[in-house]
């Protein structure tokens, strides 16, 4: 099989899956059976995208249909894009799709056999719609399949839409990815209107030979851009993310960690190209990049939620990779997409498997978990020195070059909140993994080891992981990295002394969590607030679009109305008055016939 | 004076006081009577205008016909009521006044148009140039015109059926 | 003679007939103020048809009048009709449609 096929393979098993799931009802009813059916068919696109992914060759492979017809060639195509890029990430969406379905079937054994059905079904679609995007061919397309992910974002994290918080998490999600995905759209419809063509490859010739005109551009690009900070959970628009755990955690893995929020940094990856015309955005995105990293991860300093410490941390480490990306370093920031991409699965998973136990989201009512669930207390561990860049798990090498590539490109300061965020990182990670496995007994009941189903996927992860870091170890491990010989000791040094600092805090108590937060009063009071940004979005929400709807509502109430009821209150006047007039007497009519042959004639006789 | 002349002045004065008789008196069966003489001194009007055919059809029909329609009417409506039917005026100052200005109107209009002063010899026969055209030229609104008699005929029927 | 004097005696007696049908009370009154009216248009077609020479003038009097008395048949029926039901042919009391 060439290619292409491979790749359509791969998007159409789920797409086959979705449609079976959504038509056909007994079987969707049937639960196991349907979870069985979308799991087998991601397995068969997984396994179509590694065998593309090792047997791909060396230049990129196109595959193009027409779309809209329009004189002088079709306006827009439909295609798939197969290149190194598209091949990694493929791979990337489709192991962690397959890990966690399979690990669904354990996570929601309890749940209905009908929702389980329909989560099985949004999870075939979610897989067709993120495969689709990575192999989208052009702009337009892409779009459509950004616009399907954002959806089925919407559907799982509403997935247990009989609580008041999911509903509400899946709605916020919704719009505020939305607002940046308006940016988005007009970005496409600019850029086409400049270049005349929403294919990337055509793109990228007229990128390469200086014929793409850059009047303008810059706008261009940042609107683009805007759509990917929607997705990214950069600031501003982070917000939506961490509202998003209320969706089941095998969804927060895949959807907010791996695989959608990752979008936003793939779609910069992808049009490269065309964003290294404009250094004035790449810059801007590297600053954004490594401010939401830092916001982030003081974020997460302070949060009692397992998943929202997590999903704070997947914000800060998507601010890693676009700074990577702002400062030229692409390689480096998709590199670390993909580290990420499966060390951030495997915490969300572990920390499912923990919830799963002992039924609460809070750390503080765990604790000394490190006995009774001994296996996922490794791999959880795994993950989190993966996450602080502890040498030589994957995480190490990939921070290590965004760490590098930003140095390089010259953004000091950017360096630096990146530093102090490798700092925190581990910080916050080991509090968690300090409370939640070795911390003081707190959790009542029994909780025990996951059930095979859902811990082979984590050891997967793990494995992965290691081997991961192990072979990039042996093969000598810099060959992505090429900024100074002392970046990687700084790294490893800010995330040793982190996770020294969290066991001093949390383990000995040599320093209480309390003394810190008297000591950094303005940061802690702000972290806890969020930075006030929900609040100032509720405030604009509240003054601008409330006010602006009160004020359509007087006006409609008072002057529409108003003017409506004056109109009918003068017709009935009107129409009482002139009703007299009728008097129902033939010769009355008569007068008014004769007086209008006098107009005739006198008309007639004046014209 | 010519004869023609003479003619029309004596037609008109009869014409015109026998046309108020019937719009201001008193008694319904005079105004019928009066309406009779108006119809015959326009029979005479036709008669000075040569078209004698419709002089003709005017004594016959109008003045026979409308006549002892009415007539008839009057006392089939008087034995229904049992007594005799007066009639009386309503509104005579608004009705007179708003006829009094259609009238100024319509004579003031009439005597500065450009009207004809005499009139082109009379064909040799005119009765057979109305036969010919009523059967050619007015072919259609002729059969039309049976038509209608026959939608009149019915309505008259409808409305003299017995009550059930 | 010319036509002027035909048109002008026309003209009386349509304004005498329209008096006639504003002023009556009784609806047979009425009719017969309509039959003047009717009776003077046909006046003036006679006479415009004699001083233009054109027959189509007389012919169309033919047809009023032959209207005419259909309308007077069926006019005088509709009266002696609202008689048997309302016992009143004053066109005063005949106001259904007053608004």
């Amino acid at each position: 099989m060439n290619a292409g096929t491979l790749a359509l393979a791969a998007l159409g098993l789920p797409f086959c899956s979705f449609v079976l799931l959504a038509v056909a009802l007994p079987l969707r009813r049937a639960g196991r059976a349907a979870g069985a059916l979308s799991i087998a068919a991601i397995g068969g696109s997984l396994l179509a995208s590694l065998v593309l992914w090792r047997t791909l060759p060396g230049e990129s492979v196109e595959l193009t249909w027409t779309w809209l017809p329009a004189e002088g060639g079709p306006m827009a195509t439909v295609g798939i894009l197969v290149d190194h890029l598209t091949a990694s990430m493929l791979v990337l969406v489709a192991l962690v799709s397959f890990l966690v379905q399979l690990y669904s079937l354990g996570y929601l054994e309890h749940e209905t056999p009908p929702a389980l059905g329909r989560y099985y079904a949004y999870h075939s679609l979610f897989a067709f719609s993120m495969l689709g995007l990575v192999l989208a061919s052009n702009f337009l397309q892409m779009f459509i399949f950004w616009e399907l992910v954002g959806l089925c974002s919407y559907l799982l994290i509403g997935f247990w839409y009989t609580k008041p918080e999911a509903a509400r998490a899946a709605v916020k999600a919704f719009w505020v990815t939305k607002a940046g995905d308006l940016g988005f759209i007009i970005g496409i419809v600019l850029l086409w209107g400049q270049a005349g063509t929403f294919q990337f490859s055509r793109l990228f010739q007229m990128a390469g030979d200086r014929t793409l005109p850059t009047a303008g551009l810059a706008l261009i690009m940042f609107l683009i851009y805007l759509g990917a900070v929607g997705k990214s959970a950069q600031f501003p628009l982070h917000v939506w993310l961490p509202d998003a755990m209320e969706g089941p955690t095998p969804v927060s893995a895949l959807i907010h960690a791996a695989t959608m929020v990752a979008a936003g940094v793939y779609l910069v990856s992808r049009v490269y190209p065309l964003f290294l015309l404009t250094p004035d955005v790449l810059a801007l995105i590297g600053w954004v990049g490594a401010f939401t990293a830092l916001l982030a991860a003081t974020l997460g300093l302070v949060q009692a939620d397992i998943k929202r410490v997590l999903a704070y941390s997947t914000v800060s480490q998507l601010g890693f990779m676009m700074a990577a990306l702002g400062a030229g370093a692409s390689d480096a920031g998709f590199f670390h997409l993909l580290t990420h991409g499966l060390f951030k699965a495997l915490l969300f998973l572990g920390a499912g498997a923990v919830i799963h136990a002992v039924g609460t989201n809070d750390i503080w009512q765990m604790g000394r978990l490190a006995r009774a669930m001994p296996q996922t207390m490794i791999v959880f561990l795994v993950g989190t020195l993966a996450l602080a860049g502890i040498w030589p798990f994957a995480g190490f090498f990939s921070k290590d070059a965004v760490l590098a590539g930003v140095w390089e490109g010259g953004l000091a300061i950017p360096f630096l909140m990146l530093a102090l965020s490798v700092f925190l990182t581990a910080f916050y990670m080991f509090r968690v993994v300090f409370v939640v496995f070795f911390g003081p007994r707190h959790a009542e009941g029994h909780a025990h080891d996951a059930p095979p189903v859902m811990a082979a996927p984590l050891w997967i992860l793990a494995v992965l992981t290691v081997g991961w870091g192990i072979g990039l170890a042996t093969r000598g491990g810099g060959e992505k990295a090429h900024g100074p010989e002392w970046v990687p000791w700084l790294a490893t040094a800010l995330a040793v002394a982190g996770i020294g600092f969290a066991w001093l805090t949390y383990q000995k108590r040599v320093v209480t969590p309390e003394t810190l937060a008297r000591a950094f009063a303005p940061v802690y009071t702000a972290a806890v607030g969020k930075f006030w940004l929900d609040d100032l979005y509720g405030g604009l929400y509240r003054s601008t679009l409330l006010g602006f709807s009160r004020l359509v509502g007087w006006v409609d109430r008072y002057l529409v109305d108003g003017l409506v009821n004056l109109a009918s209150a003068w017709t009935l006047r009107w129409g009482d008055g002139l009703r007299r007039i009728q008097t129902g007497r033939a010769q009355d009519y008569l007068y008014g016939i004769a007086f209008g042959l006098l107009l005739v004639i006198v008309w007639g006789y004046w014209r | 004076m010519s004869l023609e002349a003479a003619g029309f002045w004596g037609l008109a004065l009869v014409l015109l006081a026998s046309s108020l008789a019937v719009v201001l008196s008193k008694n319904l069966f005079h105004s019928v009577l009066y309406l009779a003489v108006a119809l015959v001194a326009t029979a005479g009007v036709f008669l000075l205008l040569q078209a004698e055919f419709l002089a003709a059809v005017q004594v016959l029909l109008y003045a026979g016909g409308v006549v002892t329609i009415v007539v008839f009417a009057i006392v089939v409506t008087e034995r229904l009521v049992g007594e005799r039917l007066a009639q009386t005026n309503r509104g005579v100052f608004t009705g007179g006044l708003v006829s009094l200005v259609v009238l100024v109107i319509l004579v003031l209009s009439l005597w500065r148009a450009d009207l004809p002063r005499t009139a082109p010899p009379p064909p040799a026969d005119l009765t057979q140039a109305i036969g010919r055209d009523l059967l050619t030229r007015f072919v259609l609104p002729f059969e039309l015109l049976a038509v209608l008699f026959l939608a009149g005929l019915l309505g008259a029927l409808f409305f003299a059926r017995k009550e059930e | 003679m010319g036509l002027q004097p035909y048109l002008i005696l026309a003209a009386c007696l349509f304004t005498i007939g329209l008096f006639g049908v504003l002023t009556r009370r009784n609806a047979i009154g009425i009719l017969l103020g309509i039959e003047l009216m009717l009776n003077a248009v046909n006046v003036n077609l006679v006479a415009f048809a004699r001083f233009t020479g054109e027959t189509a003038g007389l012919i169309f009097t033919l047809f009023t009048i032959s209207i005419t008395v259909a309308e007077v048949a069926l006019g005088l029926a509709i009266v002696i009709l609202i008689f048997r039901v309302r016992r009143t042919v004053e066109a005063d009391q005949l106001h259904l449609l007053k608004g």
